[in-house]
C-alpha cells in the first residue's frame, strides 16, 4: 500500500500549478468481522476498503474530497485527477476561507505493528469451544488498519497496525457480564483465564435483584464505567473550536470559578501507541498533552484552523468529527486505591462495572446523564449483596471528578477503540477505577 | 444549475454494473446462494458559519457486497477493489469464512430469505441533486447563515447542507434484479446566542432532524428566510427565559421532539434482532418479549404506529429492502396494542413473529440487519389550540437536544431546545433547558391527545447507530403533536 500511494501521489502532485497545494490522507483496512450470538456465529463479514481523502487548497480556499480507491493505478489516477479538476474549477468561483492554513512538510516517518494470532477460522472454533457452556454475544474483529498522510510539500507519514479485539458479553437470562480481549500475542491460557473470571462474575449475579430507589449513593466506578464517562470530554468539551462557538461545559473550569479534584488529571497520551503518531492533517501530535492537571484546566485541544481563526497556538490536535477537536488517546491518571481494598473502601453503596448511552443533559452546566449496564451491584459493609435493577444517573462533571471524588485505583486498564462505524477507528483510553462519596441517580 | 453530469454518472454506473454482472456469472453457482450488491453514493456536506466557509466536504463511496449462503448460513465479503482480481479475492474469502462459520451458525436459513424480485425505485424529485453546483449551494448557505446572524448576540450562525445521491444495484442467483436511486437532502441550521454567563442554541428541528428525499428544488432562500429569523429570535429569547420547572405535569411534545421519542422508545425496542439478542453486546436488548406481540398494550388506545416505506419524500422510503423484500406499509401498534415487529425475513424465520421489509445496511461494506425505516405515529382529532386548552398546568417542548435511554429501552431521559409554559389552557412564558424522563410503556399509556393528521410533520435522522460492526442508517419519523399526562419534567443547572 505504501508503494502504491507513492506512485499514485507522484502523478497527483505533479498536476498542481501556481499556489495550489494537495494533501492525501489514507484509511485502508482488510478486516474480518465475526459477530456472535448465543456463542455461535450470527454473521461473518470480510471487508477490503481503501479511502483516500484529498484536501485541495488554492487562493485561501480549501475543499476536501474522499474517494474509494480500487487499487487499479490507471483507474484511480484517472478518477482522482478528474476529481481535482472539478474542485479546481468550482473552488475558483466561491469566497475565500479565512481558516485555511498553508500546508507544511511535517516530515517523513513510518510505523508498523502486527499482532500474532491464530487464523480467524481457528478463532471461531476457540471462541465457540471456550463459551459453548455460555450464552455469549459480541464481535471479533481482526486485520490491518493503515493510515497515511502525504502532501505536496514532501510530507509522508505511514502507520499500519494489524491487530485484533474481541468485545463481548455473557448472559444468564437478563443478567450479563462484559468481557474484552486484545493482546499483542493471542494466548490460549490468558483467554481461558479471562473466560473463567467472567463466568465467575456472572455467577455473582445469581442473587435476587435489588431495586434501588433514586437518590445519592456512595459509588465505585470500575475502569470500563469510567471510560464511558470520560468519553464525554471528547464530545466537544475539550474542543477549543466548540468552546469559542458557545458549547462550553468546561467554562467554569477555564475561568477558575470551579475546579475539579486535585486527584483528577486527564492527558492526551499519544505515547500509549494506540493510534497513529500523526493527526488527520499529518501534523505530529505531542507525545503528552495535559488537558486537566490536578483538577485545573491546562489545555484545550486546538487544531491549526482553530488557532488561525482565534489567534491561538495550535497543539496539533486532530480536527475530529465536524471540526471539533478531540483526544485520540486518553489517559486518566491513577490514584492510590488498591484494587483489593475497593469493596472495603466502598463500604455500603453501588459498584458499577459499566455505563451506557451517556449524553449531556445540560452541557452549559457540565451535567450528563446515562444508565448503568451489565454487572452492577449493591454492596453492604464491603460485601456484594446482589445485582441491581438498572439505574439512571444525572450528575455534573464538577461533582464526579471534583467534590465527590475520593480516590482512583492505583491500576489503570487500557481499552483500545472498538468503534467500527463506516471504518475501524484507532486510539483508545487508559483509565483507573474511581470511588465517589456520592453519585446522583434519578430513575 | 451546473452542466449535468448525470449522463456521465449513469453511464459509469451502467458500465460498472455490466462488469459486475459478468463477474457475478462466474461465481453465481459457486455456493448455495450468491448475490452481488453494488452501491455508489456521493455525499456533499457543505457548511457556512457567520457567512464564511466552515467546511466543504465530499465523499464518493462505492463498493461491492457479496452474499454467500453455505449450508443455510449467510456470510458476506465486501470490497472496494472493483476489478476481476479484487472480486475474486473477496468472493474466495467470503466463501471460505462462511464455510467455517456455517458449522457454528446461529440459524440455518433457506433461500426464502432472499426473494427473487425485479423492479426499480427512484426518489420523487423535480430536479436531480447533481444539477446543483457548489456555487449555488454556497450562495444558499451563505444567505441563510447571514439571516440567522440577525444580532450581535448570535455568536455562531451555522447553515449546513448534506446532499446524498445514492444508487443500489442487486442481483442474485435466485434471479433477483433490482435497482434503487435516492436523492436526499439534510439541511440543518443553528443559531447560538450568548450574553454574559448564558448561552443558548436553537436549531432547525433539532440537529439534523430536517431530512427528506427531495431534489434541488428544496433550496429556496425566500422560503428559508422566515425560518432563519424565527430560529435566531428564539435563541435570543432563551437568554432571558426562566428555567423549566422541576415538577410532574402535562406535557405536549412537538413533532420535532416526537421524532426522537418514537425512534428511541418504539423503533428500537421493536427491532426483532434486538429481541433475538443479536445486539445485546452493543446497542442493547429489548424489554419486549416475543410473547408480547398481539398482547402487550404498548400505549393508550389512540396510539397507532405504522412502518411505512411508501411515503413520498420521507427519508427512509424505498420499494425493496436490501435483500429484495417488497416494502409495504404495516401497523406495528394498532389502537395501542403491539401487533408486529421490525424484523426482516431472517428475523421472521428465526422468531416466527410478524415483521416487515427492513433488512438494511449503511453501505456496501456492512451486512444488512434489522433497521427502522419510516416509523410514523398517526394523527388524532384535536387542533393544537384544543390540545393546549385541555392543559391546566403543563409545558410544550420543541426540538430534541439530549437523548439517553437504557439498553432495554425502558428508562429514558430526553431534553429539548425550547419550551413554553401552559397555564389554565393558555400558552404563557418561554422556558429554557426543558427535560423530561419516564419509562416507555407507562409513558405511552399516558398519551391522551393527538392533533389532526393535517398537523403531522415529517422529520428523521441520518445517523441511527447500531450493529457489530457498527452501522448508521437513515430513518424517517412523522408525528402530530402529542399530549401526555403526569410526566416528570425538569430544567437545567
Amino acid at each position: 500500500m505504501k508503494n502504491y500511494l507513492k506512485l499514485l501521489s507522484t502523478d497527483l502532485f505533479s498536476s498542481l500549478s501556481g499556489d495550489e497545494q494537495l494533501s492525501l490522507a489514507l484509511h485502508s483496512e482488510e478486516s474480518e468481522f465475526i459477530r456472535f450470538n448465543h456463542s455461535k456465529v450470527r454473521q461473518n463479514t470480510s471487508v477490503n476498503q481503501h479511502e483516500l481523502t484529498l484536501q485541495f487548497q488554492s487562493n485561501n480556499k480549501s475543499y476536501k474530497a474522499t474517494s474509494m480507491l480500487n487499487l487499479n493505478l490507471d483507474n484511480d489516477r484517472k478518477t482522482l485527477l478528474e476529481l481535482i479538476g472539478g474542485i479546481r474549477r468550482d473552488l475558483s468561483l466561491i469566497d475565500e476561507n479565512p481558516k485555511v492554513v498553508k500546508m507544511e512538510n511535517h516530515g517523513v516517518s513510518e510505523v508498523f505493528k502486527k499482532s500474532q494470532r491464530p487464523s480467524t477460522h481457528d478463532i471461531i472454533k476457540k471462541i465457540n469451544a471456550q463459551y459453548s457452556d455460555s450464552d455469549l454475544a459480541g464481535l471479533y474483529c481482526a486485520g490491518p488498519v493503515r493510515q497515511a498522510s502525504l502532501n505536496s510539500t514532501g510530507q509522508f507519514h505511514y502507520f499500519e497496525n494489524d491487530h485484533f479485539f474481541f468485545d463481548y458479553s455473557i448472559y444468564d437470562g437478563p443478567r450479563a457480564a462484559k468481557g474484552f480481549y486484545s493482546e499483542d500475542v493471542w494466548n490460549d491460557k490468558v483467554f481461558a483465564d479471562t473466560a473463567g473470571l467472567l463466568k465467575n462474575t456472572l455467577s455473582l449475579l445469581n442473587k435476587p435483584q435489588i431495586k434501588i430507589k433514586p437518590g445519592s449513593y456512595r459509588t465505585f466506578l470500575a475502569p470500563m464505567a469510567v471510560a464511558e464517562i470520560v468519553q464525554i470530554f471528547n464530545w466537544r468539551a475539550v474542543s477549543r473550536s466548540s468552546f469559542e462557538q458557545g458549547f462550553a461545559p468546561l467554562k467554569k473550569l477555564y475561568t477558575r470559578e470551579n475546579l475539579l479534584s486535585p486527584l483528577f488529571s486527564l492527558t492526551e497520551n499519544n505515547d500509549l501507541g494506540l493510534n497513529s503518531h500523526f493527526n488527520s492533517q499529518g501534523e505530529i501530535s505531542p507525545k503528552n498533552l495535559p488537558v486537566i492537571e490536578n483538577g485545573e484546566l491546562k489545555n484545550f485541544l486546538i487544531n491549526s484552523a482553530t488557532a488561525k481563526e482565534y489567534n491561538l497556538v495550535s497543539n496539533n490536535a486532530d480536527a475530529g468529527q465536524w471540526n471539533n477537536e478531540a483526544m485520540r488517546s486518553i489517559d486518566v491518571r491513577a490514584g492510590t486505591l488498591n484494587e483489593k481494598d475497593v469493596l472495603t473502601q466502598l463500604g455500603t453503596g453501588l459498584y458499577l462495572t459499566n455505563l451506557h448511552y451517556i449524553n449531556w443533559s445540560d452541557p452549559q452546566a457540565a451535567r450528563i446523564t446515562g444508565m448503568t449496564r451489565f454487572a452492577c451491584f449493591w454492596v453492604e459493609n464491603g460485601e456484594i449483596a446482589g445485582p441491581i435493577q438498572d439505574l439512571r444517573f444525572d450528575d455534573t462533571l464538577y461533582n464526579l471528578f471534583g467534590r465527590e471524588l475520593i480516590d482512583l485505583t492505583n491500576q489503570q486498564s487500557t481499552f483500545i477503540s472498538t468503534s467500527t462505524y463506516q471504518k475501524r477507528s484507532l486510539g483508545g483510553m487508559k483509565t483507573p477505577g474511581l470511588l465517589l462519596k456520592n453519585m446522583n441517580f434519578t430513575l | 444549475m451546473q452542466v449535468s453530469s448525470h449522463a456521465n454518472q449513469e453511464a459509469e454506473i451502467q458500465r460498472q454494473t455490466q462488469m459486475l454482472q459478468t463477474e457475478f456469472n462466474k461465481y453465481k453457482s459457486s455456493a448455495d446462494f450468491v448475490a452481488f450488491k453494488y452501491i455508489k453514493e456521493k455525499t456533499r456536506d457543505y457548511s457556512v458559519r457567520n457567512g464564511r466557509t466552515e467546511d466543504l466536504n465530499e465523499f464518493i463511496d462505492q463498493g461491492l457486497m457479496i452474499e454467500v449462503m453455505i449450508n443455510g448460513h449467510m456470510g458476506y465479503g465486501a470490497t472496494a477493489e472493483l476489478s476481476p482480481e479484487g472480486i475474486k479475492k473477496a468472493f474466495n474469502k467470503a466463501r471460505s469464512m462462511t464455510e467455517t462459520a456455517s458449522r457454528f451458525s446461529v440459524h440455518q436459513f433457506d433461500k426464502k430469505i432472499r426473494p427473487s424480485v425485479t423492479g426499480r425505485y427512484e426518489s420523487v424529485r423535480k430536479t436531480r441533486l447533481d444539477k446543483l453546483s457548489l456555487v449555488e449551494l454556497f450562495d444558499y448557505l451563505k444567505k441563510t447563515s447571514m439571516a440567522l446572524k440577525k444580532s450581535d448576540l448570535i455568536i455562531a450562525a451555522v447553515s449546513d447542507a448534506m446532499l446524498i445521491e445514492c444508487s443500489q444495484n442487486y442481483f442474485s442467483s435466485e434471479g433477483a434484479e433490482f435497482s434503487q436511486d435516492f436523492d436526499i437532502v439534510v439541511n440543518s441550521m443553528s443559531a447560538t446566542a450568548s450574553n454574559g454567563s448564558e448561552t443558548q442554541t436553537r436549531t432547525l428541528h433539532g440537529g439534523r432532524g430536517n431530512c427528506l428525499q427531495v431534489g434541488a428544488e428544496y433550496f429556496d432562500f425566500e422560503k428559508a428566510r422566515t425560518t432563519c429569523e424565527e430560529i435566531s429570535s428564539q435563541a435570543i429569547e432563551l437568554l432571558t427565559a426562566e428555567n423549566c420547572p422541576s415538577t410532574t405535569c402535562d406535557l405536549i411534545l412537538a413533532p420535532d421532539q416526537m421524532l426522537l421519542q418514537i425512534h428511541e422508545s418504539i423503533g428500537h425496542p421493536l427491532e426483532l434482532d434486538r429481541i433475538l439478542g443479536d445486539e445485546r453486546n452493543f446497542a442493547g436488548w429489548s424489554f419486549v418479549k416475543p410473547a408480547d406481540f398481539g398482547t402487550l398494550q404498548y400505549g393508550s388506545p389512540m396510539m397507532n404506529v405504522v412502518f411505512d416505506p411508501e411515503v413520498t419524500g420521507q427519508l427512509a422510503s424505498y420499494r425493496f429492502d436490501e435483500v429484495g423484500n417488497r416494502a409495504e406499509r404495516k401497523h406495528l401498534i394498532q389502537n395501542g396494542k403491539l401487533v408486529a415487529g421490525l424484523g426482516s425475513l431472517e428475523s421472521q424465520a428465526r422468531s416466527s413473529i410478524s415483521g416487515v421489509a427492513n433488512s438494511r445496511s449503511s453501505s456496501w461494506n456492512r451486512a444488512p440487519i434489522d433497521r427502522m425505516a419510516n416509523i410514523n405515529l398517526e394523527g388524532g382529532n384535536l387542533s393544537l389550540d384544543q390540545m393546549v386548552a385541555q392543559v391546566e398546568n403543563g409545558v410544550i417542548m420543541y426540538a430534541n437536544r439530549s437523548w439517553s435511554i437504557d439498553d432495554y429501552r425502558r428508562k429514558f431521559q430526553f431534553g429539548c431546545e425550547y419550551a413554553k409554559l401552559i397555564e389554565n389552557g393558555k400558552v404563557t412564558k418561554t422556558l429554557k433547558n426543558p427535560n423530561y424522563r419516564g419509562v416507555t410503556v407507562p409513558f405511552w399509556n399516558s398519551l391522551s391527545g393527538l392533533t389532526h393528521p393535517s398537523t403531522v410533520e415529517t422529520y428523521g435522522s441520518p445517523y441511527c447507530g447500531k450493529g457489530e460492526p457498527s452501522q448508521i442508517i437513515r430513518v424517517g419519523h412523522s408525528s402530530p403533536y402529542a399530549l401526555f399526562k403526569n410526566i416528570e419534567i425538569f430544567g437545567g443547572g
